[in-house]
């Protein structure tokens, strides 16, 4: 019983991180300026990444995998918001046309 | 730095001392002029004078030359290469490889002959130890080539090494509080995972080249987040060449003298140790080490190499 609900939740935990991912992927060919870009890839590092280790932590149990897998999120979740950030930051200062896309998007 | 009153360079100067908000105030009133901005012209560099040789024929007629010759050797190559391949034993076969005895050797005889856990550290360090020693070189050739090619050091025009430190600073976002703080937190961790890494080599998975990687990572993260003038305290070209100097040189007599005193049956005073132990498996962990050193060496040198031409 309680192995049927584990395998139920580590695998509503992998669908759910592979759908993020994909999501991610999509975003990041399918929308047209950088910064758009960083938004939908972003998510996949973070989001999707968590989901993604929380589905082989539950797969795994409690062992000194599982916190190193718990390591691996937490080293994402310091690193991929920093490199967004100076992405972000390059576009700002290096797009010649960062006026008129920005406006674009103004609600 | 001297500060002239008609200093040609000044306002090359000023805007490496103050380039960050210097850029905010032009990013503000020219975002679409990108060609005001006062990016310097392209360096004028001496290599122009090669075209402007009296025999241009000749040196037309080597180019052809020489680009038929490059051809034909690439081609001869790459048929040298297809040919081995075409020989080697099936991939995946069932019966590949089984009456290799080098393999069952290997397996059997690693942890007692050489110490070492770790069968492919053993391997690499022990058996084929000159072979290791070659890709080291191979880095550090590499490293050389690059210096040959992008290296301002030592370079006697001041404009020139200016205007490079300004290409340098002008897109690059300096002094930025968020990645600061985020290596202030992380570069320890990730050299001491490197350390550890290099250390355990001979244990556990991982060794010399994979540790020197991530050590050669977290430099550069270092370097990223602080700029040039924190890691030139303890990188600079100087460190480089000493630790690349020693490193191999080391390794070549390490190696040299373990080689010959084993080929001659001559004791040499190396043994395997305990095995298990951090310290053992004789000279795999000095090996590892430094092999890790020219790795990392060769990261840092090679990302400063191409970021602004010296370290």
């Amino acid at each position: 019983m309680l192995e049927t609900v584990r395998f139920i939740v580590f695998a509503l935990l992998l669908i759910a991180g592979l759908m993020i991912q994909l999501t991610a992927v999509l975003g990041a060919c399918r929308f047209r300026f950088s910064l758009n870009r960083i938004h939908a890839a972003g998510m996949g590092d973070t989001l999707g990444l968590l989901l993604l280790c929380l589905s082989a932590i539950v797969y795994e149990g409690f062992s000194w995998i599982s916190l190193k897998i718990v390591l691996i999120v937490a080293f994402f979740w310091l690193t991929s918001p920093v490199c967004s950030h100076l992405i972000g930051r390059l576009v700002r200062e290096t797009d010649e046309h960062f006026k008129s896309e920005a406006k674009e998007w103004k609600p | 730095m001297k500060t002239k009153k008609n200093d040609p360079f000044q306002h090359l100067k000023d805007w490496i001392e103050n380039g960050d908000s210097a850029l905010e105030v032009e990013m503000q009133d020219e975002l679409d002029d990108t060609e005001s901005q006062p990016l310097p012209k392209e360096p004028a560099g001496p290599q122009k004078k090669l075209f402007v040789l009296d025999k241009k024929n000749v040196l037309k007629r080597l180019n052809i030359w020489y680009a038929v010759a490059a051809f034909a050797v690439c081609l001869a190559l790459i048929g040298v290469l297809v040919y081995a391949a075409a020989q080697l034993p099936k991939f995946g076969g069932a019966d590949t490889l089984v009456d290799s005895e080098v393999t069952a050797f290997y397996v059997e005889n690693t942890m007692e002959e050489t110490g070492a856990v770790n069968i492919v550290t053993g391997i690499i360090l022990d058996y084929r130890g000159f072979d290791t020693l070659g890709e080291s070189h191979v880095l550090f050739i590499a490293v050389c080539t690059v210096l040959l090619l992008l290296s301002i050091h030592g370079e006697k025009d001041e404009e020139q090494k200016l205007k490079a430190d300004a290409y340098d600073r002008h897109f690059e976002p300096h002094h930025d509080e968020v990645l600061q703080c985020c290596a202030r937190l992380l570069t320890p961790l990730v050299l001491i995972f490197g350390l550890y890494i290099i250390a355990n080599g001979h244990l556990s998975p991982g060794g010399g080249f994979s540790g020197g990687a991530i050590l050669g990572a977290g430099l550069i993260l270092y370097q990223n987040a602080f700029g040039y003038k924190k890691t030139e305290r303890f990188f600079t070209f100087r460190t480089f060449k000493l630790v690349s100097l020693c490193a191999l040189l080391f390794y070549s007599l390490a190696k040299g003298y373990h080689f010959f005193t084993g080929a001659n049956h001559i004791p040499n005073g190396i043994s395997a140790g305990h095995v298990g132990n951090i310290l053992s498996a004789g000279l795999l962990l000095p090996l590892n080490f430094v092999v890790g050193c020219v790795v990392a060496c060769t990261m840092y040198a090679l990302y400063t190499m191409f970021r602004r031409g010296e370290f």
